[in-house]
């Protein structure tokens, strides 16, 4: 084994047979394909990029208004607006395996039989190095959060994309249900390698001058550093009842938020609103990790996860 | 051109009506690859609430600077009038596909709804830097809300009649359109107002560019989250597609995005 030079800090990560240089990954519907931040964040700052969920065929999305700002966070309903896997792997791919770090593909179906179709794609796909399923997309009505908040339902589908997928398969769980633990624990007992959590809370404005919902869809999925808590909370039940790693996210903006989550029991990190604040956070965030863990007398960022007890 | 992101020294902010405010921001990178009608996102300074940056059209980009003309309507816009010289906000750009200006035989007519005159100053130099000097026709609601027409030449209709033509700058704009002559028209200001400048500019079968606003987070085609409806079904992003589009590449019979 080689060891650290003195005062260097490995942010290495190796998350369920994937090594990531670091532990901060770009949240899936917040980095477009990797390339439309080109000039502000290079992709290369994230240990693993996500991509926009993919689905079979493409889709237009909701109607608008799609995005409403709220207290510290933001409502979305954009629906899984995406230009579908042919041309995904046309035009998109391509340019993203170049991009200097891990591609993760997220997709979604409508039935179980279209989410095992998109994974058997995404198996023999170039450059993709894992898969992180989303069953928890509170925006659209067939599929999404439909198939995350039961866990035979779940379990069924992890079942099912685990036969069609080789590779590193991490499934993506809603926090709109009454516990997650039971949910984290189907998928991991059907095959998964990997839980993201969490993903938007159902959420809803109303505009008063007009008397009219702010979003077009009506409700939509609350995100930012408001639902904050309520992630590291789930991060911290879910990683207790689970063998697996799981990966937090949920309003992370800073260093520090990140420590939270890795100390609650992640193994990673996903940053999502915070892209469309300051594209630079991934950047800032490694930066401040490494700092946190020069301060503390860390030489490895794995140290600090799960460090509380119990 | 890719779009930068800097700490941009605030130049000056002032209220030129009442609540409405010319901010100019040091930023030689933006100002030198801008384009009219391409914009820029500033964020507020205060924390996280509110969260995300605003998006501005470029009202004028010289000397190292850029400026936007804004109303303040809400938390963000608040914050952003209260700043004062030498502060810095974190600014984007530039963003956006801007209006496409090349030389030609041809007479631009500017078409501007209150607060649509904002990226009108900087399309005006630029056609006038190619020799197509351009008519302004702006529109208000009544004269205390003219926003500095003087130094555009610009002509004047108002709903109450309180300056120039009584009733829409489309009114304006009909004459305009009976001209002889090619004509451009370049347009920016309320949905209803854009969808008849497009109305009339297609009976014409007179180019028309619209400049849209819509809610936004990334500025940059990532989110999706901007869309409009485009004519054809699906949507546009507004950031990225736009914000100035062909005006009959918009499906006019929609709500307003915003």
């Amino acid at each position: 084994m080689r060891s650290n030079p003195p005062g260097r800090v490995d942010t290495a990560v190796i998350l369920a047979g994937i090594r990531l240089k670091n532990p901060v990954m770009a949240a899936s519907g917040t980095f477009g394909y990797g390339t439309e931040y080109r000039g502000l964040s290079p992709a290369s700052a994230y240990g693993a990029i996500i991509t926009k969920t993919v689905t079979l065929e493409p889709r237009p999305g909701n109607p608008p208004p799609r995005l409403c700002e709220t207290p510290s966070g933001m409502l979305n309903s954009i629906g899984l607006a995406n230009v579908g896997v042919d041309r995904f792997l046309r035009e998109k791919l391509p340019a993203l395996r170049n991009a200097g770090t891990v591609v993760i593909a997220n997709i979604a179906g409508r039935t179980i039989g279209e989410y095992a179709r998109l994974a058997g794609i995404m198996d023999r796909a170039p450059g993709v190095s894992a898969l992180e399923l989303n069953v928890s997309c509170p925006n659209v009505a067939h599929g999404g959060v439909a198939f995350g908040v039961n866990p035979l339902t779940a379990s069924r589908l992890t079942r099912a994309v685990r036969r069609a997928f080789r590779k590193t398969l991490i499934v993506k769980l809603t926090p709109n249900v009454a516990d997650m633990a039971p949910v984290a624990r189907a998928v991991a007992a059907a095959g998964a390698d990997a839980l993201s959590l969490i993903n938007t809370l159902y959420g809803m404005s109303i505009d008063t001058a007009r008397r009219c919902p702010s979003l077009g869809n009506v409700t939509g999925g609350l995100s930012g550093p408001a639902i904050r808590p309520v992630a590291l909370y789930h991060v911290y039940r879910v990683s207790r009842a689970v063998r697996i790693p799981v990966i937090g996210l949920g309003g992370i903006m800073t260093a520090d938020d990140a420590v939270q989550f890795l100390l609650a029991g992640a193994s990673a990190i996903q940053v999502g609103t915070a892209n469309f604040i300051d594209p630079a956070t991934p950047e800032k965030i490694v930066k401040g990790l490494v700092a946190y863990c020069r301060r503390h007398g860390l030489k490895s960022l794995r140290e600090l996860t799960g460090w509380l007890a119990g | 051109m890719t779009p930068s992101r800097l700490q941009a020294r605030i130049l000056s902010n002032r209220e030129k009506k009442k609540g409405v405010f010319l901010m100019e921001l040091k930023a030689p990178g933006i100002a030198r690859s801008a384009r009219p009608g391409q914009f820029i996102m500033v964020r507020p300074p205060h924390g996280s609430d509110p969260l995300l940056p605003r998006p501005f059209s470029i009202h004028d980009a010289r000397d190292g600077s850029v400026s936007i003309l804004y109303r303040v309507v809400g938390r963000g816009t608040e914050q952003l009038s209260g700043l004062g010289k030498g502060q810095a906000l974190a600014v984007t750009g530039p963003l956006g596909r801007g209006f496409p200006i090349r030389a030609g035989n041809y007479r631009p007519a500017l078409v501007a709804g209150g607060m649509g005159l904002a990226p009108m100053p900087f399309l005006a130099k630029k056609l006038a830097a190619l020799g197509r000097i351009p008519k302004i026709l702006y529109g208000c609601r009544t004269k205390g809300e003219l926003l500095g027409p003087s130094t555009l030449g610009a002509v004047i209709a108002t709903d109450d009649g309180s300056c120039g033509r009584r009733g829409l700058v489309t009114g304006l704009l009909e004459e305009e359109l009976c001209r002889a002559g090619s004509c451009r028209v370049f347009a920016c200001g309320p949905w209803a107002m854009l969808r008849q400048v497009s109305l009339l500019c297609q009976k014409s079968q007179v180019p028309c560019q619209v400049s849209l606003e819509a809610r936004m987070a990334c500025g940059l085609g990532a989110c999706q989250g901007c869309a409009v409806r485009g004519v054809h079904g699906g949507y546009l992003s507004v950031c990225s597609d736009g914000p100035v589009f062909d005006s009959r590449l918009i499906d006019w019979e929609q709500e307003p995005p915003l």
